[in-house]
């Protein structure tokens, strides 16, 4: 990297700038102009096509326009984007793009970010002269695959999809076949859209071509408001966009960061957001009382959580926040203490996203002090103790086989989102925030601590949880319990050795690696 | 004949058994390849471009200069004969193929030979299936007699050749178009750069020349660059192939010494006009050139400048001789059919263009046309015209643009409802409808 890079200088609408040789002409213009070339197939993960033929620009001593996406900046080179040339051509060519195209918006999901609504309104704003009946009609709705549904119609054949199949993915399963103005994209024969990460067609596509099946029809993207965080759905740490009205999440979109997923994101994670509205979610504090399982006000929950006496043993589990996990541990103070069931959260992954550890955020565990433990020595540990079993997170009387019986008549209290084993065979059960209601750190398998931030509110009932395990260490006696988020990650930042060194109220948007945590982080994969 | 003289490609043309190796070598056939492994590749380069070869198959591009473009320190170079020939009007190379198959296969020996390829591929339309027999027959003969295989000819030089089968599609007939089928992909044409001779099949660095240029190479590495440039001009030298159709005395394919007058051409070889017929117009170089009407195609030399400076092209040499009573809507609608039917499909412009021209040009044949569609296809035109990977989209503009711009009063007719339609067209019009 210490090489230096040979600079050549172009000029590019009367602007002469300097760029890196080598730099392609689309990058080139779009940081003179500060807005991207009018474009539908190029795409800067993506081999190029130089199909959509829309970024035209004309270059001095070049008798044709040329298109940007396949031309590299040379020393000298003096480019027009904004003649009247340009603007013609880059007119004309729209038009034909949308010549065959159904307008049919008021029914279309991408209506809103649809490439060519945008590109109509910045180079088009034409009158139509095609005639409607001479249209070409494709066929409409067809579904491709478990998530992806195609309009074939829509399409602006810029061949995105099919390049991302072919290598992204490496699964090939779109095309595009026939010729001409018949040509459509379409399935490879005996083959279906299901590869695990098929919803990100869905996001290239310039327009309703390609739509989610899980969110068409549901709203209106306009409607929605879109808060930037961290896909939990497994240690990758994917940087993902919640998209929601009010309340109410719609889908997730991954957003670009480059030190972690690129552009693009799985279709497991990107569907995580549902357990957010599940209906397995606890909705109010809950007693155990005849038998059965009551709600009740908060202050008799914690009534009863003072009543059961300071549990004899902790245990977090890795969906939990780095500030979570820091109070938790605290908390503790000398008790014995477990991350969770360390077999817990593993599944498959793959050499492209998805990790095989389900979990968020085991790396923290073990930086803030809270071993996991394998079935047989969480129950040792419990076995080992007296007094009440404080489970937060998690679900290890599932995850653990016998756990419930170590518990034994031991008063056993649950902090969690979701009702499951655990929940169910809890004396106390407290509501608190699930992922996207709540700010938080987590630590991916690089050892890189992301901010995963708050998009919708939680349910009424619920607390957040950071809150609640503060006031219970202030309620302990410690004088610095932490009031505010900034304050708490300064606390934290004290705390944790691991992450003494970032400021973690100013973390970049891609996140940060601590020194010398990349290596030790994520345990095995 | 006087016209006996510029038979170089042409002269076993309408012979029997022209096509097997014994008369081949009786006549002297594969000496130039003898010839070419001794003197070395570079003498062969240097002849070809010092006889000035352009590109037989519509570009004119000069082929010595197209093999230089290899890279010199390729280790693997693919050679390829573009045999898909499909221009419609252009009907030279299956002559040659089906009367001179060992010809043409010396040629491709040679250039492969000169430009260092070990695998040869001949690549012939899909509709050719009797040519694609006889070429293979020929490349079995070769085989048999050590022109082709390993240590071709004691030379050291080893050199596979593939005849393959093309799947009946126009754009298979631009090079990289070409590349992209014999690879097994869809047969459309790939952005540029990178370019084939840098690029090409497999990734390796391919030239990919006409059948009717590399039948012209054993005669340059026979007699030398000189005896090539006896006939032609300057800088359009040696003799063409022309395929001549429509309703003159002597259709067919002719070979002429470049730069020939059209005049002398038309009424010394082709005879002029049968009998009852009048010259309209003249496509000179395959259907994608802009029409020529008969005063202007009287003015010109058949050559490459002669037919720019003229505002069309040399082309394929697919010759289309209008008689006057066809009506050039009418043709025009045949063209656009084609051409959209023929778009691969990915160049937006194309894409849509040819079926946006082709369906105003039907609605005017319709009788349902209105002044403003005159000018919408001139807009459409412009929005088609050099915007594209593949010259496809200027193919369709050029006549296009050229028939509307020459014979407007025809299109204008339409518009009008003045329409004066004769029995064969109003058939048409049904038909096609």
């Amino acid at each position: 990297m210490a090489q230096e890079q040979t600079m050549v200088t172009v000029k590019i609408d009367g602007q002469e700038l300097q760029f890196p040789a080598g730099t392609l002409l689309f990058d080139a213009c779009r940081e003179a102009r500060g807005e991207a070339l009018p474009h539908f197939c190029y795409h800067p993960d993506l081999p190029v096509a130089g199909v959509c033929r829309l970024c035209q620009v004309e270059v001095e001593g070049m008798p044709k326009l040329t298109i940007a996406c396949n031309t590299t900046v040379r020393d000298g080179m003096v480019v027009h984007t904004r003649s009247e040339r340009v603007r013609k051509a880059s007119q004309q060519i729209l038009e034909m793009h949308l010549i065959n195209h159904p307008v049919d918006c008021p029914i279309c999901d991408q209506a809103g970010e649809c490439g060519l609504q945008d590109q109509y309104m910045n180079y088009g704003l034409y009158e139509s002269e095609v005639e409607k009946r001479d249209k070409v009609h494709k066929a409409k709705a067809q579904v491709i695959g478990p998530h992806v549904i195609l309009d074939k119609e829509r399409c602006v054949l810029c061949s995105r999809c099919v390049r991302f199949c072919d290598t992204v993915t490496g699964t090939s399963e779109l095309g595009i076949f026939q010729r001409g103005d018949r040509a459509e994209i379409g399935i490879a024969p005996g083959k279906e859209l299901s590869n695990a990460y098929s919803l990100n067609t869905v996001d290239i596509c310039p327009v309703g071509a390609l739509t989610s099946r899980d969110f068409r029809f549901k709203k209106r993207v306009w409607l929605l408001k879109s808060t930037r965080t961290v896909c939990h759905g497994c240690a990758t740490g994917c940087s993902v966009r919640v998209d929601h009205e009010g309340d109410r999440i719609y889908r997730l979109k991954p957003e670009l960061n480059r030190e972690v997923n690129g552009p693009w994101m799985c279709d497991q994670g990107r569907l995580t957001y549902r357990s957010v509205h599940s209906e397995k979610r606890l909705a109010a504090p809950l007693l155990r009382r005849d038998g059965g399982q009551v709600e009740v006000p908060w202050a008799e929950a914690l009534a009863a959580v003072k009543e059961a006496g300071a549990p004899g043993a902790w245990i977090a589990s890795p969906q939990q926040t780095l500030e979570e996990l820091a109070l938790f541990a605290a908390l503790a103070g000398d008790a014995p203490r477990s991350g969770g069931v360390s077999t817990a959260g593993r599944g498959e992954g793959d050499a492209i996203l998805i990790d095989a550890d389900k979990t968020p955020n085991r790396a923290a565990l073990d930086w803030t002090g809270l071993p996991q433990h394998d079935a047989g020595a969480l129950i040792g540990l419990i076995k080992g103790t007296k007094g009440a079993v404080l489970v937060y997170g998690g679900d290890p009387a599932a995850e653990a086989e016998g756990f419930l019986a170590a518990v034994g008549g031991r008063p056993l209290i649950y902090l969690g989102t979701h009702r499951n084993a655990t929940s169910e065979a809890a004396a106390v059960v407290l509501p608190v925030s699930a992922w996207a209601e709540r700010d938080g750190l987590l630590v991916n398998r690089q050892g890189r601590v992301q901010a995963s931030r708050r998009a919708v509110a939680r349910p009424e009932q619920a607390r957040e949880d950071w809150r609640l395990l503060a006031d219970w260490l202030r309620e302990s006696g410690a004088e610095d319990a932490p009031a505010g988020l900034p304050a708490l990650r300064r606390w934290v930042a004290e705390r944790v050795p691991a992450v003494s060194g970032l400021d973690l109220n100013a973390l970049p948007a891609a996140g940060a690696v601590p020194a010398g945590a990349a290596s030790g982080a994520g345990g095995e994969r | 004949m006087s016209h006996e003289q510029y038979k170089i490609l042409s002269k076993r043309f309408g012979r029997r058994d022209a096509h097997k190796l014994a008369v081949y070598e009786a006549e002297g056939g594969y000496a130039a390849l003898r010839k070419a492994l001794q003197q070395g590749r570079e003498k062969v380069i240097e002849e070809v471009k010092e006889a000035g070869l352009r590109g037989r198959g519509g570009a004119g591009f000069p082929t010595g200069v197209k093999w230089g473009f290899v890279p010199k320190d390729a280790e693997t170079v693919y050679f390829m004969v573009n045999a898909d020939e499909s221009e419609p009007g252009t009907f030279k190379d299956r002559f040659l193929m089906d009367y001179d198959p060992h010809l043409v296969l010396e040629g491709s020996i040679i250039s492969s030979y000169a430009v260092r390829a070990s695998l040869c591929v001949i690549y012939i339309r899909g509709e050719f299936g009797w040519l694609i027999d006889r070429m293979q027959a020929a490349v079995d003969e070769a085989y048999a007699k050590g022109y082709l295989g390993k240590d071709i000819l004691g030379s050291g030089y080893d050199l596979q050749v593939i005849v393959h089968k093309g799947a009946g599609a126009y754009i298979c007939g631009e090079e990289t178009g070409l590349i992209n089928s014999v690879t097994g992909r869809k047969g459309q044409p790939s952005i540029k750069p990178p370019f084939p001779a840098v690029q090409g099949f497999l990734d390796k660095p391919t030239v990919v020349n006409n059948v009717e240029s590399v039948a012209a190479v054993p005669h340059i590495v026979t007699n030398g660059a000189a005896e090539y440039r006896k006939f032609g001009t300057e800088k359009s030298a040696g003799t063409k192939l022309f395929s001549v159709s429509g309703p003159v005395r002597n259709p067919g394919v002719h070979e002429i010494p470049l730069g020939l007058p059209f005049k002398e051409f038309f009424h010394d070889w082709l005879g002029g006009m049968a009998d009852g017929e009048k010259l309209k117009a003249v496509i000179v170089g395959g259907s994608s050139v802009p029409v020529l009407t008969a005063d202007e195609a009287m003015g010109i030399d058949l050559d490459y400048e002669s037919c720019g400076a003229a505002g069309t092209m040399l082309g394929s040499g697919g010759m289309i001789i209008i008689p006057e009573r066809c009506d050039m809507v009418e043709l025009i609608q045949v063209l656009m059919h084609f051409y959209w039917d023929e778009s691969c499909g990915q160049c937006t412009p194309c894409r849509e263009g040819t079926g946006w021209l082709h369906k105003l040009v039907r609605k005017l044949r319709r009788g349902e046309g209105t002044a403003e569609d005159l000018a919408l296809i001139e807009k459409v035109c412009e929005g088609m015209a050099g915007l594209t990977i593949c010259p496809l989209s200027d193919a369709a503009v050029m006549p296009m643009r050229s028939f509307l711009q020459k014979f407007r009063s025809e299109f204008e007719a339409l518009v009008a409802g003045e329409d004066q339609d004769g029995p064969q067209t109003r058939w048409a019009r049904e038909y096609r409808s």
